[in-house]
């Protein structure tokens, strides 16, 4: 977190910080169900559903970092896997859709493993 | 870009819906011929698991709907003032679409046009010159 004397100096736009904060959120709730889908479709069990929502939503959350802010972040001077252009801290970036998509996830994954297993 | 990204998805959802149409008919088809098995045999249903070609496509096609999903959102906006700022005196409202191409709603404009309309700096010459051209071009009009 950066202190008080740093955002005075270089100051923070809240209108773009709950922007970005809305378009990550939109998309971590949409790929949860996603991924639960295809995870009731492999018929997954305990820990190996929750591993597999592990690594699709870091999975995401690298896609997201190339193609949408790697391009001008990178031109900007910002060192690679650095995400302060666009977001105040890496924790909400790199690992807030777990918590975020969680409840959608089980939804989907559980219905699918039923629709299709029953 | 958001006739790419809606594509991509569209394709994804096209090979999600046959794995899992090919995911149900195999357990179906397994569990069919567990009971008849079981008929003649009393062993328990075989937990199948899926056939590796319906893995991959499941697999795949979520990478592919992923893809065309974080292609079709709406671009960042940089947080701190001077990039943000910075931005909208080079791209204007061009930087700050959406991903159909309108403009999104709560642009604000130049967060800078207050201090640019400060009255001290107005160039009234210029504005004097503007306002004679514009007298001049009435008065040709008219006499023609």
């Amino acid at each position: 977190m950066p202190s008080e004397q740093e955002l005075q100096i270089s100051p923070i736009v809240q209108e773009s910080v709950m922007h970005n904060s809305r378009t990550l959120y939109n998309l971590q709730s949409l790929t949860a169900s996603l991924f639960g889908v295809s995870a009731g479709i492999l018929g997954l069990e305990s820990y190996s559903g929750f591993l597999f929502y592990l690594v699709f939503s870091l999975l995401t959350a690298v896609l997201v970092y190339v193609l949408r802010v790697a391009p001008t972040s990178l031109a900007g001077g910002k060192p690679p896997l650095d995400t302060s252009r666009y977001f105040r801290s890496p924790f909400e970036f790199w690992t807030g859709g777990l918590m975020n998509g969680l409840a959608g996830y089980i939804l989907t994954w559980t219905l699918f493993y039923g629709l299709v297993r029953a | 870009m958001t006739l790419l990204s809606k594509a991509i998805t569209a394709l994804g959802g096209l090979l999600l819906g046959h794995a899992c149409y090919s995911a149900r008919e195999h357990t179906t088809l397994l569990s069919l011929r567990a009971a008849t098995a079981a008929t003649l045999t009393s062993s328990p249903t075989a937990a199948g698991s899926l056939p590796l070609d319906i893995i991959i496509e499941t697999i795949v096609s979520t990478f592919i709907i992923l893809v065309g999903l974080v292609l079709g959102t709406r671009p960042l906006r940089p947080i701190e003032w001077r990039v943000w700022a910075g931005k909208i005196e080079r791209e204007g409202e061009e930087g700050f679409t959406d991903s159909s191409g309108a403009v999104d709603k709560d642009f604000v404009g130049n967060p800078f046009s207050l201090l640019e309309a400060r009255p001290n700096f107005v160039d009234i010459r210029k504005q004097r010159r503007d306002f004679s051209e514009w007298v001049r071009k009435g008065d040709a009009q008219r006499a023609q």
